[in-house]
């Protein structure tokens, strides 16, 4: 017995030898080649740079478009990598909803892509995080007028702390549009030119019947975030106290919005938000009450007139006009706001991405820019590109725009300052449109909540 | 036999040679299994542990992600007390789980019966109400979003027919959450599809027993089928406990179809801690939320589990 078992130890150690440690080993030597691998696929593109200085650098832009924009900047990537023989960009798309917690992780891992293209309010951030590089280096040579070259709301919704840190490739202009035979069954002649005016002739427009609501007048709710798009009109775009800490709730221009927006409360929230979802969804998204030819008044940009309208419901061509919002401040204005592109901290190739930025804006590619903006329906973020015959034609050919296009260079219009909490004041700022619209809070209480969310400490 | 070699083995030898080949027979086992399981634990320790205590620290700390954490103190803690979106948020997480939790272990356990019965057509049946399930649950929502739209959706449209006013489900700060809890209802498969399996695994001879001692159909439901199954209504209760309180995915989907939300009625707590981390970049405060809701879902399972030797019957404890 005590042989036998002292026989156990060698068969134990054999079977170790011949089954055990080797297949221990094989998987050991698998993975050791998996990390390898995976190891010199990721890096390819690094040492090849590092090797040949000279050879094409290659970009990665990322977006958050999707649809019809995809094929609009295929032809722009196309354009530019046939002009710019060391530069190859590769555009990749992700999803808006996602879009700000990738870029986030991205940027945290090491490993963003070159060129980020982003239109959510949270450069004030990123700028003040170190989230992106300032491209205020590379404003020199040629690139040195590029500011002065820009509408100014373009510049300012880039700038923190006299940095340049991003730059639009279009911008976003906001104007009235009115349905013209809504407002022709509700006897009114003209759009209207006053506040006091827009607030009668949207009343005379609203129909409920049997508790339902069958056709909106105007509605201060505007993608779920009427307050910050109608600060503009009322001059309370940017309410800061002698601290520098954000104070709408003392602000006279920022308590007559609200004050404004509380009175469209007597209307059926839910109904409204319910209405233009239905139609939205309809249309993927794409469409809304007014475009379903349902809404009297809207205020939205030039998309809504160049795409969703000949899209979704053509019906409404030659239906509808565009006034510039007649706010209580001097004269025509827009909030800033537009498609960022921006360089995120670890880019691999921050010089050619600003090359390619400029591009984009169509700084020295004027002609370019002018012909593609109109097919994403977007303003320029230069009136020299505004100026180029491409886009004139345009105009020309949709007369509607002209506001849109006039408001952009207006001393009246404004961006919301970058500040690092510019994101949580404008999520503030939609909750308390809705809460105000829903009468869980006054007016007041709304402005105060906007500070309370603004002024966090980040 | 190999039992005896042993004992035999442990006789002959005196117990210092014993002792060190027996140790050194565990060490070389022991390498051997380490290695074998590396790669769960390789896992383990970057995807759980790793995170885990990150998000401990990071609690902690002031930081947006990308420059380095300042030590704050439990600041981010007691800045979530001040904070009325949170409380808001807290709220519209316990308002959910208070309802869905023992609704959706009610109609999972009552589907489960019904399709344990013994009826024509049972396999049909049983397919029909698991479908849902393996429907995606984004596009579930976006059918929601549709039938539940009180302007254009089938739901109020038969509601009118009935001559009853439709509310206006995801639009109504009223309404917003049980429509929440119906959508929670609607994809019920999977605890279903283990009552069903719990159920058929209860010997004939139990029931038999019970109707034999003179047990109607809610006594043997009451003294035979739950007690049988609770081992599996803890588990059920458990699993969706953790899934209700981490309820995200579908009141994102459906907020981003510009429905929902009203006065903050459907903002979730999960919501609420990715807005912070991914779109103020307060990862320190998300950190906090993250660690917080780990406290009270442990506090409430742990409770849960307490509780079970009450109500949870364990046959091989009996033994």
């Amino acid at each position: 017995m005590i042989e036998q078992a002292q026989h156990d130890g060698p068969i134990r150690q054999l079977k170790y030898r011949r089954f055990v440690k080797p297949t221990a080993m094989f998987a050991v030597a698998a993975m050791m080649v998996a990390l390898v691998s995976y190891g010199t696929a990721g890096g390819t593109t690094k040492t090849t740079k590092a090797v040949k200085p000279h050879s094409v650098v290659n970009l990665t832009w990322e977006t958050m478009w999707s649809g019809n924009t995809l094929t609009l900047l295929n032809q722009m990537t196309t354009a530019f990598n046939k002009t710019h023989p060391g530069i190859h960009v590769t555009e990749t798309n992700i999803p808006s909803s996602t879009g700000l917690a990738k870029i986030a992780s991205q940027i945290a891992a090491g490993d963003p892509p070159d060129v980020f293209t982003q239109w959510w309010p949270v450069l004030g951030e990123y700028a003040a995080t170190g989230s992106i590089d300032s491209m205020s280096p590379y404003l020199t040579g040629k690139y040195a007028g590029l500011e002065k070259w820009e509408y100014p709301i373009a510049v300012a919704g880039g700038t923190y702390k006299n940095q340049l840190y991003a730059i639009p490739m279009s911008m976003n202009s906001w104007a009235l549009y009115y349905n013209k035979s809504i407002m022709a069954a509700a006897g009114i002649k003209s759009p209207p030119k006053t506040l006091a005016q827009l607030d009668a002739d949207s009343a005379k427009e609203w129909v409920v019947k049997s508790g339902r609501l069958i056709q909106i007048g105007e509605y201060p709710n505007v993608d779920g975030n009427g307050f910050e798009f109608f600060t503009s009109f009322f001059g309370a775009t940017n309410c800061f106290n002698s601290a520098g800490k954000y104070d709408f709730a003392n602000c006279p221009n920022a308590i007559k919005e609200m004050n404004w927006i509380a009175s469209f409360a007597k209307y059926p929230y839910s109904q409204v938000n319910s209405m233009e979802a239905a139609y939205g969804s309809v249309a993927g998204g794409d469409d809304d009450a007014f475009v379903a030819g349902k809404e009297g008044f809207q205020v939205t940009g030039p998309w809504e007139g160049a795409q969703n309208i000949p899209v979704t419901n053509v019906g409404m061509e030659g239906n509808f006009g565009v006034e510039a919002f007649p706010g209580t401040v001097g004269g025509p204005s827009t909030i800033g706001q537009g498609n960022f592109n921006i360089i995120p901290k670890g880019a691999s190739n921050p010089k050619d991405a600003f090359e390619f930025i400029a591009w984009l804006a169509g700084f020295n590619n004027t002609n370019f820019t002018a012909s593609e903006d109109p097919l994403g329906g977007w303003v320029p973020a230069s009136p020299a590109v505004a100026a180029a015959p491409a886009y004139q034609k345009w105009i020309a050919a949709n007369p509607w725009l002209k506001p849109f296009l006039s408001q952009m260079g207006s001393k009246y219009s404004a961006t919301p300052a970058l500040t690092p909490t510019e994101s949580q004041l404008e999520a503030a700022e939609a909750t308390a449109t809705n809460n105000v619209l829903e009468h869980t809070m006054t007016p007041a209480a709304a402005l105060r909540y906007i500070d309370s969310q603004g002024n966090v400490s980040s | 036999m190999k039992g005896r070699h042993t004992l035999e083995l442990r006789e002959a030898r005196t117990p210092a040679s014993t002792a060190v080949i027996s140790r050194s027979i565990r060490r070389r086992q022991m390498r051997i299994g380490l290695l074998f399981v590396s790669p769960w634990i390789l896992g383990f320790l970057a995807f759980f542990a790793y995170p885990f205590f990150a998000t401990l620290y990071y609690s902690f700390t002031n930081f947006n992600g990308v420059s380095a954490a300042k030590i704050i103190g439990f600041a981010n803690y007691s800045s979530l007390f001040h904070d009325s979106l949170f409380r808001s948020a807290v709220f519209n997480t316990f308002y959910y789980t208070a309802f869905e939790l023992p609704l959706s272990t009610i109609v999972a356990l009552g589907l489960a019966m019904l399709l344990n019965m013994n009826v024509r057509g049972r396999a049909i049946y049983r397919t029909v109400f698991y479908i849902p399930s393996i429907v995606p649950l984004v596009a579930s929502c976006m059918i929601f979003v549709w039938i539940f739209n009180p302007t254009s959706g089938v739901v109020n449209a038969l509601l009118t027919g009935l001559h009853i006013p439709g509310p206006d489900w995801f639009f109504s700060i009223t309404w917003s959450k049980p429509s929440f809890i119906i959508l929670g209802l609607w994809g019920l498969g999977q605890p279903m599809v283990i009552y069903l399996a719990s159920l058929q695994g209860i010997p004939k001879d139990m029931y038999e027993v019970a109707a034999l001692e003179g047990a109607g159909p809610f006594q043997r439901l009451r003294h035979v089928t739950l007690p049988m199954i609770s081992p599996i209504i803890l588990f059920n209760v458990v699993l969706q406990l953790v899934l209700c309180v981490s309820y995200f995915t579908q009141a994102q989907v459906i907020e981003s179809q510009d429905v929902g939300g009203p006065g903050n009625s459907t903002w979730f707590f999960v919501q609420y801690l990715y807005e912070q981390a991914f779109n103020f970049l307060r990862f320190g405060y998300a950190s906090a939320m993250g660690f917080f809701l780990f406290i009270v879902t442990g506090i409430v399972t742990v409770v849960l589990f307490k509780s079970s030797s009450r109500w949870v019957y364990y046959a091989g404890d009996q033994e």
